[in-house]
């Protein structure tokens, strides 16, 4: 799991608001720069890394909340949530066939045929999980999400 | 689960005072799931508390340099727990597809009673409390 960044010069004294602005710019920047290979099911760590990001943003923007213009803060959390909720419904299958898949070989002869047709299934859901998430993660969805957190650390410094 | 509300937030004082009431709330919420969630199939709590675990983590990652020496042990509490029962939730669900294969019923009931009793045994552990007891008083 990648290590949260630093945010360069917080500081316990300064100011609430200016300090949301400079934690959601860190938070936000990691979110996308995890984008890459989400889509991969061979590789499996590149979206729980950018899930993981999701999770720590969200809760960066439950911490700045009254920092806020309401109408402003709606329109980033929403569409963040959406991204978390399709994100999650990949990881799930993708903790699950790791499991199984881990297990099968030390499985006794007899459960293996039930447990591939288990596998078989859960990648079935994760392709589908898949289709979901292709278009949170596409560039025009992206580009979108990133202005609406623009706006909101443009609304925190103002 | 939704976070609790933190009443009396001033976005134009300074970051320490306003995470302070925000890690106090947090840490409410957390003490508050333990009771149940600590009880043997207490699901819905136990994933309650994970949330609560995670919440309090994040925002302890980015504001324990305010409530230093105390932050630090909690936030490592918290990616503890979060684990744990995150662990134990995985368990949980794959054991409902798990209907008909024995060796994989038996592997997750045995990892699920493990999970649990090492939850158990975190919560129980004098250094646990310490550490909340010292943040506790630390945002007071």
């Amino acid at each position: 799991m990648a290590r949260p960044r630093d945010v360069p010069g917080l500081d316990c004294d300064e100011r609430f608001d200016l300090a949301a602005g400079r934690v959601i710019e860190v938070r936000a920047a990691e979110l996308f720069a995890h984008a890459d290979g989400v889509l991969g099911v061979e590789d499996i760590e590149p979206l729980h890394d950018m899930r993981v990001a999701g999770r720590r943003l969200r809760a960066a923007l439950e911490l700045f909340r009254p920092c806020f213009p309401k109408k402003r803060y709606k329109a980033a959390i929403e569409p963040l949530k959406a991204l978390a909720d399709a994100l999650g419904e990949r990881r799930d299958r993708d903790v699950a066939i790791a499991f199984l898949e881990g297990f099968e070989a030390e499985a006794p002869a007899g459960d293996r045929g039930r447990l591939e047709i288990l596998v078989a299934r859960l990648r079935d859901e994760q392709a589908e999980a898949n289709r979901a998430l292709r278009s949170h993660v596409g560039d025009r969805n992206l580009a979108a999400l990133r202005e609406r957190f623009d706006d909101l650390i443009a609304a925190a410094r103002r | 689960m939704k976070a609790a509300k933190v009443k009396g937030l001033k976005p134009a004082k300074p970051l320490k005072p306003n995470a302070a009431k925000i890690v106090a709330v947090r840490l409410g919420e957390l003490r508050g799931f333990a009771a149940t969630a600590l009880q043997p199939g207490a699901t819905e709590a136990q994933h309650d508390m994970r949330i609560a675990a995670k919440r309090l983590r994040y925002i302890l990652e980015l504001t324990e340099s305010c409530f230093e020496p105390a932050g630090k042990p909690v936030r490592h509490l918290a990616r503890e727990l979060q684990g744990i029962l995150g662990d134990l939730r995985d368990a949980e669900a794959m054991l409902a597809n798990a209907t008909g294969i024995t060796s994989l019923e038996s592997l997750l009931h045995t990892r699920r009673e493990l999970l649990f009793a090492r939850f158990q045994e975190l919560w129980a552990e004098d250094a646990t409390a310490a550490a909340l007891a010292e943040l506790e008083d630390t945002v007071a």
